[in-house]
């Protein structure tokens, strides 16, 4: 070993030995974060890597005793990409996805503008709101089921009393080209409050100087809200967005009470697909790799979304 | 903003604000109110021709029936039990780690507190297959203690990220006069930073709680015992009839309903605060 080797290794070992001293000296902080860490990390972070490796695996619940869980490769991977059924759980996964966030966000700016607005009354509807939020999702979805009722329920009823004669028995949920829509609007009544209080909390934190220099120069309401409110919201809208993206993406408890997947499959969301195979069929190879399949896509909407924001930014 | 000018010479535009204000309030209390009324009304007058929304005759007998013959009772012990050990072990938990984070400058901070935030993003479905194998294999399969684990983890990240900011707003010259003037660090914690933070922690232990109480995915896969089942669960299980006793099924739902409604009125300020700093924070 020349000297100059054993300067520049020792000189490289001086910022770990720097790091260790840090993570030493900090002994007690990691104390408070490790009792969470473990938790994290046992029950999602491992589980995480376990399904990627199940989804390689011939993981057939009745023969696991028998005949254990071979290695496949790729095999339930292929198997998916060559079913049809896979990829129309995709599409109208995309399409309830898109719906859910798309309606969501407008409703939601749209309240968001109502309880910006100075009138007599509004903590009552600032009040009122609360209620699709904070109502159970398996309660909102039976008590939706009953609205629903083809025979009995309140809307067939306003709608055929609204002339609307064909509606008198409609089965919203058991018809296939309606029940998507009809979990959609469950959701959007559901999560459109917390879209509303937050874009409001964002109106609220924009000067009023703005619009008053704004007015001055002759600015009306509309191109007050095209020119001011809306860019200045953008990137909160934006966060927004991801999050119900994340969060409809994973829509389960609504359909699966609302329509099990059905009629005849036309409302299988990725989600509801993986759990039927997993837990139905018993398939649990086949259901991981379609939950891997889930979590690429997770992955690739935050990191779209995240590389459109930080873009935007620079741009500005 | 684009605030409007609401005054007397402008009559239209406060009816149209009027409209909006009313449509949005009926929309969003009138499924409630639906369902309210469905559990007080008798079968008689729920199943006609013309849908009656004030009930002719309130009846509380479809509350009396629903706990009649079924295990709505146990379902509901279940859910209380289960929720209310969760909100207590996730909140000590979650303050202890939401303290280390706010308190502390250590390798690693940053990515250690962005991993716990991201794990939120992951749906459920694509957990619980390898959980199911791993309960499974503990026996842990239709005990309560696979529900108190995945609840009690899955509560963490949202958790220790509003009690964060609630630490945050603290200022540390308070523990640091707190111990010269003699506290040791434990009691600085529970005689300073606790009081002060107390609405964060009830807020955030209210959330546990909510979290906990309306779960489905977990309690539908590891529970299979009926009289085991919590709430979300067992009512789903009103459906197995071929009839559906809607009266007794909405009776049970507003009972479901109400604990989650309660608790949130009272905390809705910080919990609103809570989640919008942190969706803008990110």
């Amino acid at each position: 070993m020349t000297p100059t080797e054993s300067v520049s290794r020792s000189s490289r070992l001086s910022p770990l030995n720097e790091l260790w001293g840090r993570i030493k000296k900090n002994r007690i902080a990691y104390a408070f974060i490790v009792p969470s860490l473990i938790g994290i990390g046992v029950l999602i972070l491992y589980p995480l890597i376990q399904v990627v490796l199940i989804s390689f695996q011939k993981y057939y619940l009745l023969e696991v005793l028998t005949k254990g869980s071979p290695y496949v490769g790729f095999e339930n991977y292929i198997y998916l990409l060559k079913n049809p059924e896979f990829w129309y759980s995709l599409w109208i996964t995309v399409i309830f996805t898109v719906a859910c966030v798309g309606l969501t966000i407008l409703v939601g700016l749209g309240v968001a503008l109502l309880l910006y607005q100075d009138f007599p009354g509004k903590k009552l509807v600032a009040v009122a709101i609360l209620i699709p939020w904070v109502m159970p999702r398996v309660a909102s979805s039976i008590l939706w089921k009953w609205i629903y009722d083809d025979q009995f329920g309140i809307l067939n009823y306003c709608l055929s009393s609204l002339g609307l004669k064909s509606f008198a028995t409609f089965p919203w949920l058991a018809n296939a080209s309606t029940a998507l829509l009809a979990v959609i609007i469950v959701i959007v009544w559901q999560s459109f409050p917390f879209i509303a209080v937050s874009l409001l909390a964002g109106l609220q934190s924009i000067p009023v100087e703005v619009y008053e220099a704004a007015e001055i120069d002759g600015a009306g309401f509309r191109q007050q809200l095209r020119f001011i409110t809306l860019p200045l919201l953008r990137e909160m809208i934006g966060i927004l967005t991801v999050i119900s993206t994340i969060w409809d993406f994973k829509v389960f408890d609504q359909m699966w009470v609302m329509t099990e997947g059905g009629p005849a499959g036309s409302t299988m969301l990725l989600g509801i697909r993986t759990w039927v195979d997993a837990f139905a069929l018993l398939r649990m190879g086949r259901a991981s790799a379609l939950a891997v399949i889930m979590l690429i896509l997770v992955m690739l909407i935050t990191f779209f979304y995240l590389k459109l924001f930080t873009r935007e930014e620079e741009a500005d | 903003m684009a605030k409007l000018k609401l005054n007397r010479k402008n009559p239209g535009l406060y009816m149209g604000i009027y409209l909006a204000a009313i449509v949005v309030v009926v929309l969003s209390v009138f499924p409630f109110l639906w369902m309210l009324s469905t559990s007080l009304k008798l079968p008689s007058d729920t199943f006609t021709a013309v849908p009656k929304i004030i009930p002719p005759h309130f009846t509380l007998s479809n509350y009396e029936q629903a706990f009649k013959g079924t295990l709505l009772g146990r379902y509901f012990l279940n859910s209380t039990y289960i929720s209310l050990t969760v909100t207590l072990i996730g909140i000590a938990l979650a303050a202890l780690g939401a303290y280390g984070f706010s308190r502390f400058r250590f390798p690693g901070r940053k990515f250690l507190y962005l991993l716990i935030l991201s794990v939120q993003m992951f749906p459920s479905v694509v957990i619980i297959i390898p959980l199911f194998i791993t309960m499974r294999n503990m026996g842990l399969l239709n005990n309560h203690l696979s529900l108190l684990v995945s609840y009690t983890t899955f509560t963490l990240p949202l958790c220790i990220w509003m009690l964060k900011g609630f630490f945050d707003g603290v200022p540390r010259e308070l523990e640091e006069a707190a111990m010269i003037d003699g506290c040791s660090w434990g009691s600085a914690f529970f005689r300073v930073i606790l009081p002060l933070t107390l609405p964060g922690i009830a807020a955030s232990g209210i959330y546990a709680f909510i979290g906990a109480w309306n779960e489905y995915v977990f309690a539908l896969t590891f529970i299979n015992i009926d009289k085991l089942n919590t709430m979300p669960v067992g009512l789903t299980a009103f459906f197995g009839q071929f009839t559906v006793e809607w009266n007794q099924l909405m009776a049970a739902s507003v009972l479901f309903t109400l604990p989650s409604l309660v608790f949130f009125i009272i905390v809705r300020r910080y919990i609103t605060q809570g989640m919008i700093t942190g969706a803008v924070k990110g």
